[in-house]
C-alpha cells in the first residue's frame, strides 16, 4: 500500500500531514511559531511568464473546432496535416514537438481556458492582475508569491538573509524583479543576470532617517546593496557546485532555464524561479504569408519546446526531477478572429502549461466551442480562474493550508488536480472529474432561459460572461444539495450576441455558449 | 526643533511651510518664495536636466530662481544630425557626413553602422548640451511614446527629431504629428490599419498611454475614460494611414507617411458615453485631427499628462493632496494654454511645492540621469576629434544598457516601469543585477578611465575637479562640496569623518593640507603627484558608491 492511500483509508488526509509538520523539531527553530512553511520542503517553483499574450487557439488546437476556426481566423490558422495530435479533440501547433513528447512521458499537463472573470485587455493592467493575484476590480500591489513568503516572514527585508534562511527566497531571472513576489516591505525576489559574475558592491555607513521620503529611499538603496552582498556569496558557492548535464538551445529562454536547473542543482535553497521569454504579442505577423507553420509566433513555441524539455532532461539527469515544478503563464489569450495583418488582437482566456514529473500529465477542461457567428473582438472565454491554478500549487507543492490560500488569493478557491504522483501535502487520490451535466433551454434564446445542471453536492457558482470576457451576473454562489437544479436567465437587459454560462463545483468547471437574438 | 524645522533651517527655508504635518506635502502650485542658495538652485538643475558642473549652480545662485528657469526653458538649435563616423564602404555616405537623409543598400551592415552611430549620437547630445531642460523632455516624451525596434535609424531619428522638437512645445498638436509619424505608423501597427481590417493596436494605446490613460474598470469593457467601443471606433478613425521609405535603397526616397483615401473606413464613427457619445464622421486625412481634438475636451487628458509630468520631476507617489494641491492645478492651467506644455513646467519648477524639503532628494536617478551625470557634474569631456568620440559614446550607452535602460529601446509600449509600476516605481531601477554596472561605471571613472571599443582609453583629470572647489586644502571643505554637488542633501558629520577617514586614515586634517600643498608646490614632482592622487581617487570612488549618490 503506498503511503498516500494508508494516510487516505485512515481517514485523515488532511490533518495528519500537517501534524506532522507541526511537531517536527527543526520546526523550533523556526522565526514563528506559525510558520506555514515546511523548513523540510526541498520543492522548487518555476515561472516561466510569456510576455504579450499567447494565442492558445494556435498553441493547443481545438480539432473539434477546427472547421470553424478555418473560416475566422484563415490567414493565420495551421494546416490540419501539420498539426500534433494529442487526443481526438487536441493538438499542438507542429513546432511544440518535445513538449508533447514531455506530454507522452507523463511531464506535462494543461489547463485549459484559464482566465479571471471581466477580463482586461490592456498588457500592464492584465499582467498586473497574473501577478498579484487580484480580482480584476482591484488593484493589489503585493504579488501572490510575495504574499505567500511574507505569511511566514512578515518582517522581511529587516534581519535577512539570516542562518536559516540564507539563500534568497526568490530569483528573478533578468534585470527587472517580478512584481510576483512584491510583498509589503520588500520584492523577495532578487535578480540575476550570471551566476558566475557576482562581485561584492561597496556598501557605505551612515544612517537614514526614514520619516522622509528621502530617507526612505536611501534605506531602500542601503538594504538593497548590503543583501544582494550576502546572499551573492550564496549564489557563487551553488553556482560553483552545480551542473548541467545535457546541451540547451541557444535562446535567452534556455539560457535562464540552465541556470535555474545549475543553481537547484547545486544546493541553493529558493524556493521559487521566474523565467520569462518575450515577443508573444502578436497583432501582426505572427505567421509567414502563404505558410502559417512559420513565423514570429511558431519560433516561440519552439523555442519554448525545446528549452522546457531540455530544462526537464537536465533535471532528469541531475536526480532533481521530483524537486521541480513550472507553470507557464500569460497575461491574456488573444481574439478568435484573426485581423488582417496576419496576427491577431488582445483576447480573454488562453491554455496554461503545467511541467515537471509531479505534474498531472492531463488535459484538464474542454475545449473552446466555437460558432461561425463569433464577433468582432470576442476571445476565448474563461474556464478556469487562474488563481485557483496558484492555490493549488501552494496547497499541493508548498503545502499551504486551503484557509491561508482563500486569504491569500480568494474565498472561492478551489482546488484543481494539476499536481499529481509525489506530492506531499495533501496527498489525496485526484477528485474524479465527473462530465458536469449542464445545458440551457432554449437556446439560441429569446428573452430568457432556463439552465439546467447536476451537482454532486457542494459549493456552486454559475456565472454569465460576454463575449469579452466580462462577468455579467453571478446567478448561484452557494451550496447545494446532490441532485439536479435548475435555474432561469432572463437576458432582457442585454443586447443580442454572444454569452457565456460557466459553471464551478469544486474542481469541475465548464463553459457554454449562449447565443441570444432579438 | 523638530525633524522638519531641521531640514528647513538646513536649506535656509522660510517657516510658512513648517505647519504641514509630516509626510503630508501640503504646500502648492504657488510661487517659491524662499530663499535661493545652492540648495535649492543644485536640486533644479539636477531635475531639469542631465547635470550640471559647480560653477553652473553658482551661477544660477546669483542669477536667481526666474533667470535660471528662463534659461533652461530658452529655444535652441536642434543638434547636429549623426554622421557615419567609421564605415567606409557606405557609398552614399562618406565618413564624417550624416546618414539622415541618405538612402540605403541592400545590405545590412549599413543599417548596422547607423544605428551604431545614431546610438552614439544621442549619447554625445545628452553629454553636450548647454544646461536645459531640452533633453530631460525629449526623454519624458521617449517614454510616453515608447517605440522600439523599428531598426530603420533613419525613422527613428526623424521621430526623436519631433519629440526634441516639441519638448515643451504643444501635447496636443504633438499627439497629432506623432499619430502619422512613420516610426509610429509602422511600431503600432498603425500602417496596416484599414477599413477593411481595421488593427485596434494603435487607438487603444492612444487612449491608454498617450492620452486620457485608463480609468478603473467600472463595466463591461469599461475603463471609467473609456469604452472598448471608443478603442474601435478610434481605431477606425485612424484607418488609412501608411509609412513611405522604410529602409529604401530609392535615391529620391524621403521618410514620410500618406494617406490612402480608399483604405479609410468613411462611415461615422460613434464613441461612448465617456465622450458624450460623439460622432467623428468622416473627414478623409484630416479626420485625425477632429478625433484629437474631442479627445483634448476631456479635462482627464490634462490630468493624466500632469501625473506624468510631475513622476517625472518631482516623486513618484502622488496622495489626495498633491492630486488636489498639485495635478489638478496643473490640469487646469494646461487647459487655459491650450495644452501647451512650457508654462505649466516653468509653474511647476518654480513652486513652493518643487523646493518643499521633503521633495528634496527622494528621486532614485535613472541609469541615464546617473552616468552621463556623472560626467557632466564633473565636467569631464571626452576628448579627441568627433571621429574618435563617436567609440565612447558608444560604449558609454551599452554601459547605461547593462543598468537595464537603452534610449530607443525603452522594455514596453509603456516605457520604462519605474514611471509607471506601483508600488516600486524609481525602485525598480535598482536590483542586484543593476547595481553591479553602477558600480563598475562609477569605479572605472574615478580610476583606470573609460576605454572605448576601439581601445582607446580616457583618464579623468582629478586635480581638475578638485580645483574647482572653493578651498581644497581643507579636508573638511574639499570633502564636503563634493558632497554638495554629488548628494542631494549632503552629509551628516559622521559620514564626513568617515570619508576622511577614506582620504587621510588616522590622520590629522593638517596632514591633508600639508600634501596638498606641496603637490600645488610642485606640480610637476611625479611622486608626489602619484601620491596624492591615489588619495583623491579613492576618496571619489568611495563616495560615488555611496546611496546618496543614487539619488537625486
Amino acid at each position: 500500500m503506498q503511503r498516500r492511500n494508508f494516510i487516505k483509508s485512515a481517514g485523515t488526509a488532511m490533518t495528519l500531514p500537517l501534524l506532522f509538520n507541526g511537531m517536527r523539531l527543526s520546526a523550533i527553530n523556526q522565526p514563528s511559531l506559525f510558520s506555514e512553511m515546511n523548513p523540510d520542503n526541498d520543492k522548487v517553483l518555476v515561472l516561466i511568464q510569456l510576455n504579450g499574450g499567447n494565442d492558445g487557439l494556435n498553441t493547443l488546437v481545438p480539432l473539434d473546432q477546427y472547421d470553424t476556426l478555418v473560416n475566422l481566423r484563415s490567414n493565420v490558422i495551421l494546416p490540419e496535416s501539420s498539426l500534433l495530435t494529442v487526443t481526438d479533440k487536441i493538438a499542438f501547433h507542429p513546432n511544440m514537438g518535445s513538449m508533447k513528447s514531455l506530454y507522452e512521458d507523463g511531464k506535462l499537463g494543461m489547463v485549459q481556458s484559464v482566465g479571471y472573470p471581466n477580463q482586461n485587455r490592456s498588457h500592464f493592467r492584465s499582467m498586473d492582475i497574473w501577478q498579484s493575484g487580484s480580482p480584476a476590480d482591484q488593484s493589489w500591489t503585493t504579488g501572490w508569491l510575495g504574499r505567500y513568503f511574507e505569511n511566514d516572514h512578515p518582517a522581511f527585508p529587516e534581519g535577512y538573509p539570516n542562518d536559516t534562511y540564507a539563500d534568497p527566497f526568490a530569483i528573478t531571472l533578468g534585470s527587472v524583479v517580478s512584481e510576483t513576489c512584491q510583498g509589503v516591505g520588500a520584492n523577495f525576489s532578487m535578480t540575476l543576470n550570471d551566476p558566475f559574475s557576482l562581485s561584492p558592491l561597496a556598501e557605505s555607513g551612515g544612517t537614514a532617517n526614514t520619516d522622509t521620503p528621502y530617507g526612505k529611499e536611501l534605506d531602500f538603496l542601503k538594504t538593497t546593496i548590503a543583501q544582494s552582498n550576502q546572499y551573492a556569496a550564496n549564489i557563487t558557492t551553488a553556482a560553483e557546485k552545480g551542473n548541467n548535464m545535457v546541451e540547451y538551445p541557444q535562446s535567452s529562454l534556455a539560457e535562464q532555464l540552465k541556470n535555474i536547473a545549475l543553481l537547484v542543482s547545486g544546493g541553493l535553497k529558493t524556493k521559487v524561479y521566474i523565467a520569462s521569454i518575450g515577443g508573444f504579442d502578436t497583432h501582426a505577423n505572427q505567421v509567414e504569408d502563404g505558410d502559417t507553420t512559420v513565423g514570429d509566433h511558431a519560433s516561440l513555441l519552439l523555442n519554448l519546446s525545446e528549452s522546457m524539455a531540455a530544462f526537464q532532461a537536465d533535471l532528469q539527469a541531475l536526480g532533481i526531477e521530483e524537486r521541480v515544478l513550472g507553470i507557464t503563464f500569460s497575461e491574456f489569450g488573444r481574439q478568435i478572429r484573426s485581423n488582417f495583418s496576419l496576427g491577431t488582437d488582445h483576447g480573454t482566456a488562453a491554455p496554461l502549461f503545467i511541467f515537471g514529473s509531479c505534474a498531472n500529465s492531463t488535459i484538464l477542461g474542454d475545449n473552446p466551442e466555437i460558432t461561425p457567428d463569433v464577433q468582432v473582438q470576442e476571445g476565448v472565454p474563461m474556464q478556469y480562474d487562474f488563481r485557483d491554478v496558484y492555490g493549488s500549487v501552494l496547497q499541493d507543492w508548498f503545502e499551504l493550508s486551503e484557509s491561508s490560500i482563500q486569504s491569500l488569493l480568494h474565498a472561492d478557491y478551489q482546488r484543481l488536480p494539476i499536481i499529481q504522483n509525489c506530492s506531499l501535502a495533501t496527498s489525496t487520490d485526484d477528485p474524479i472529474l465527473e462530465e458536469v451535466q449542464l445545458t440551457a433551454f432554449p437556446n439560441p434564446l429569446r428573452g430568457q432561459t432556463t439552465i439546467q445542471f447536476s451537482s454532486r453536492g457542494g459549493h456552486i457558482r454559475l456565472s454569465i460572461f460576454n463575449a469579452m470576457g466580462s462577468e455579467l451576473e453571478v446567478l448561484i454562489n452557494k451550496t447545494l444539495p446532490k441532485g439536479d437544479h435548475q435555474i432561469n436567465w432572463s437576458a432582457q437587459r442585454w443586447p443580442a450576441g454572444n454569452y457565456y454560462y460557466r459553471l464551478q463545483e469544486g474542481p469541475s468547471q465548464r463553459t457554454k455558449r449562449l447565443i441570444l437574438v432579438n | 526643533m523638530n525633524r522638519r524645522q531641521t531640514l528647513a533651517s538646513l536649506f535656509g527655508q522660510s517657516t510658512s511651510t513648517l505647519q504641514a504635518p509630516i509626510e503630508t506635502i501640503q504646500s502648492g502650485l504657488e510661487v517659491y518664495a524662499g530663499d535661493w542658495t545652492y540648495a535649492q538652485a543644485s536640486h533644479l538643475l539636477r531635475r531639469s536636466t542631465f547635470g550640471v558642473p559647480n560653477d553652473v549652480i553658482q551661477e544660477s545662485i546669483a542669477a536667481g530662481l526666474n533667470a535660471t528657469i528662463a534659461a533652461l526653458f530658452g529655444s535652441k538649435e536642434l543638434p547636429d544630425p549623426p554622421i557615419n563616423y567609421d564605415y567606409a564602404e557606405d557609398p552614399n555616405v562618406a565618413i564624417g557626413e550624416t546618414w539622415v537623409n541618405a538612402a540605403y543598400i541592400a545590405r545590412g551592415e549599413v543599417v548596422g553602422y547607423r544605428n551604431r552611430s545614431f546610438a552614439a549620437w544621442q549619447i554625445k547630445v545628452l553629454m553636450e548640451e548647454v544646461p536645459s531642460i531640452r533633453e530631460k523632455m525629449t526623454l519624458f516624451w521617449h517614454n510616453h511614446f515608447s517605440i522600439a525596434n523599428v531598426n530603420d535609424p533613419k525613422f527613428v531619428y526623424q521621430y526623436i527629431t519631433l519629440l526634441r522638437t516639441y519638448s515643451t512645445g504643444n501635447f496636443r498638436q504633438l499627439i497629432k504629428d506623432i499619430i502619422i509619424e512613420p516610426a509610429m505608423l509602422r511600431f503600432l501597427n498603425g500602417n496596416q490599419n484599414t477599413v477593411e481590417s481595421p488593427n485596434e493596436n494603435f487607438g487603444r494605446e492612444l487612449l491608454e498611454l498617450y492620452t486620457i490613460g485608463k480609468g478603473p474598470q467600472v463595466g463591461p469593457g469599461d475603463y471609467t475614460n473609456y469604452t472598448e467601443q471608443d478603442v474601435r471606433e478610434v481605431s477606425r478613425a485612424l484607418t488609412g494611414w501608411r509609412d513611405l521609405g522604410y529602409l529604401s535603397p530609392n535615391e529620391n526616397s524621403e521618410v514620410r507617411s500618406f494617406f490612402r483615401t480608399l483604405r479609410h473606413d468613411t462611415g461615422d464613427k460613434t464613441l461612448s458615453h465617456r465622450f458624450n457619445n460623439s460622432v467623428i464622421s468622416n473627414a478623409g486625412e484630416d479626420e485625425y485631427k477632429n478625433m484629437v481634438d474631442l479627445i483634448f475636451q476631456q479635462a482627464e487628458v490634462a490630468r493624466f499628462i500632469s501625473r506624468k509630468l510631475y513622476r517625472w520631476f518631482v516623486y513618484y507617489h502622488i496622495d489626495e493632496t498633491v492630486e488636489a494641491n498639485i495635478i489638478e492645478p496643473m490640469a487646469q492651467m494646461l487647459i487655459e494654454n491650450d495644452y501647451n506644455i512650457a508654462p505649466v513646467l516653468q509653474a511647476l519648477l518654480s513652486s513652493q511645492h518643487f523646493y518643499d524639503a521633503l521633495n528634496m532628494g527622494p528621486m532614485i536617478k535613472n541609469p541615464m540621469d546617473f552616468s552621463i551625470g556623472l560626467f557632466r557634474q564633473n565636467q569631464v569631456t571626452i576628448p579627441g576629434t568627433v571621429l574618435q568620440q563617436y567609440p565612447f559614446y558608444l560604449t558609454l550607452y551599452s554601459f547605461i544598457g547593462t543598468m537595464d535602460m537603452n534610449y530607443f529601446n525603452p522594455p514596453s509600449v509603456a516605457g520604462w516601469k519605474a514611471y509607471y509600476q506601483e508600488p516600486g516605481f524609481y525602485r525598480i531601477w535598482i536590483n542586484s543585477s543593476t547595481l553591479r554596472p553602477r558600480m563598475l561605471l562609477t569605479d572605472v571613472f574615478s580610476t583606470v578611465g573609460l576605454r572605448a571599443r576601439n581601445g582607446e582609453q580616457m583618464v579623468i583629470d582629478i586635480f581638475e575637479i578638485v580645483a574647482a572647489l572653493s578651498n581644497p586644502i581643507d579636508p573638511n571643505v574639499l570633502i564636503t562640496e563634493l558632497a554638495d554637488l554629488y548628494f542631494p542633501l549632503g552629509i551628516n558629520e559622521e559620514q564626513l569623518s568617515n570619508l576622511k577617514e577614506v582620504l587621510i586614515p588616522g590622520l590629522p586634517d593638517f596632514e591633508w593640507t600639508l600634501e596638498y600643498n606641496k603637490y600645488l608646490e610642485n606640480p610637476n614632482d611625479e611622486e608626489i603627484r602619484i601620491s596624492v592622487e591615489v588619495k583623491l581617487r579613492t576618496l571619489l570612488r568611495t563616495m560615488l558608491t555611496m546611496p546618496e549618490f543614487y539619488l537625486s
